[in-house]
């Protein structure tokens, strides 16, 4: 069984994964010119080279998306059809487009009101998010207790690899303390909102009204949360999964582990990262994750 | 506590030039014992995660994630030589590595 699974927002595409997948191109600068006429002109700006177009957050957020519903059309288009699909953070609008669920110009629509929602409901404060690899779950507790309130672990990606989220303050004091403590790597992520924390419960409510709103679609893949690892496929499932995967917290640890459990044997990695892929190497198991250069022959 | 030989010394470095190898797609002929890991072969810390884990599993260390972390912050390696250098500090002395500083 094939799952796909759609990354987070990132800001690199230099040597990105899909330039050498059969169709890639095509579908993607289909995509490019469908989003620049129909929604954001600035989008057909966007090369592959061009790293400042990318210091825009809400035009990144963009490119990751169209990149991602570019990657599993053109895998579809070559008979690799994913049998379920996950949404790994903000990779769940291209779960949702690429299920059939909402239609490609929508999740754009979708993105830019989480996007708006966030940012009116936590101006004023400066946020951010870290991530913590080496130390385990015991000690990075111990440490987000004396570094801070306001801090959250709001993913866990392996045994011993955490996302934080919170005040920027306090997010730069648990990093310190965590390399203090031996963590072997410490990253501030580049981002200015506390995704997955309880600050954006009041957002997430904000950008529930406009989600009422858009044509949903039962999905066509089956869809797994990462929250509770649940299945999620009516348009009312999705509804409330768009809204609480803005302030819950997610386990994408336990959801691998889930999906290997039920006899996953090979995930796809849709989209311009290769994070997922180099994660796996820290989930056991009798499976293959792949990014899209290893798919080409 | 592995036990250190003549042989584990080029045992640990041929592991290393070849994870390294096949991580950052370069042919082994072009690692040496002074190539930056990062500047050259844009390694990342979780290829040093990888690393350990394969050691540890390999030589049955009892050593825990965070010592080696310690261990990193006093003595950073940025070449592939210091790597193999740590690497056997590691096996050499597992859990008791803090206390080659003390």
């Amino acid at each position: 069984m094939i799952a796909f699974i759609f990354p987070a927002f990132t800001h690199d595409y230099k040597n990105h994964p899909g330039s050498e997948l059969p169709g890639f191109h095509d579908s993607f600068n289909s995509l490019l010119n469908k989003a620049s006429i129909e929604f954001e002109p600035r989008v057909k700006h966007f090369n592959f080279q061009d790293n400042t177009f990318l210091d825009d957050e809400l035009l990144s957020q963009y490119i990751t998306y169209i990149y991602s519903c570019a990657s599993a059309e053109a895998l579809r288009k070559t008979s690799v059809i994913p049998d379920i699909a996950a949404g790994y953070s903000m990779g769940i609008y291209a779960a949702l487009a690429d299920a059939g669920s909402i239609s490609f110009i929508d999740g754009l629509r979708l993105i830019e009101q989480a996007f708006l929602s966030i940012a009116t409901k936590t101006s004023g404060t400066r946020f951010a998010m870290g991530t913590v690899i080496g130390l385990d779950l015991h000690d990075l507790l111990k440490i987000i207790h004396a570094a801070g309130n306001s801090l959250e672990i709001t993913n866990q990606n392996s045994t011993h690899s955490f996302v934080l989220s919170g005040i920027c303050k306090e997010i730069e004091i648990a990093l310190a303390l965590a390399s203090e403590e031996g963590a072997l790597h410490t990253k501030l992520l580049k981002v200015t909102v506390p995704y997955h924390s309880r600050f954006l419960e009041e957002a997430a409510y904000a950008f529930l009204a406009f989600v009422k709103e858009i044509p949903i679609e039962p999905a066509s893949t089956h869809l797994i949360s990462l929250i509770d690892q649940q299945w999620f496929s009516s348009p009312g499932e999705i509804v409330w999964e768009l809204t609480r995967n803005l302030y819950f917290h997610l386990n994408w640890y336990k959801t691998q582990q889930y999906l290997l459990g039920i006899g996953i044997k090979s995930f796809i990695e849709c989209g311009p990262s290769k994070g997922l892929v180099k994660n796996a190497k820290f989930i056991e198991g009798n499976y293959t994750f792949s990014s899209l250069d290893s798919l080409v022959v | 506590m592995a036990r250190i030989t003549e042989n584990t010394r080029k045992e640990v470095k041929e592991i290393i030039y070849v994870f390294f190898a096949d991580e950052c797609e370069v042919d082994k002929s072009q690692i040496n014992d002074n190539t930056n890991i990062i500047k050259d072969l844009d390694g990342d810390s979780l290829m040093f995660l990888e690393l350990i884990e394969v050691f540890k599993k390999k030589y049955n260390l009892d050593i825990e994630l965070k010592t080696i972390g310690k261990y990193a912050v006093k003595h950073p390696v940025q070449t592939i030589g210091q790597l193999v250098d740590m690497q056997m500090l590691i096996i050499e002395h597992e859990n008791r590595l803090l206390e080659l500083d003390k």
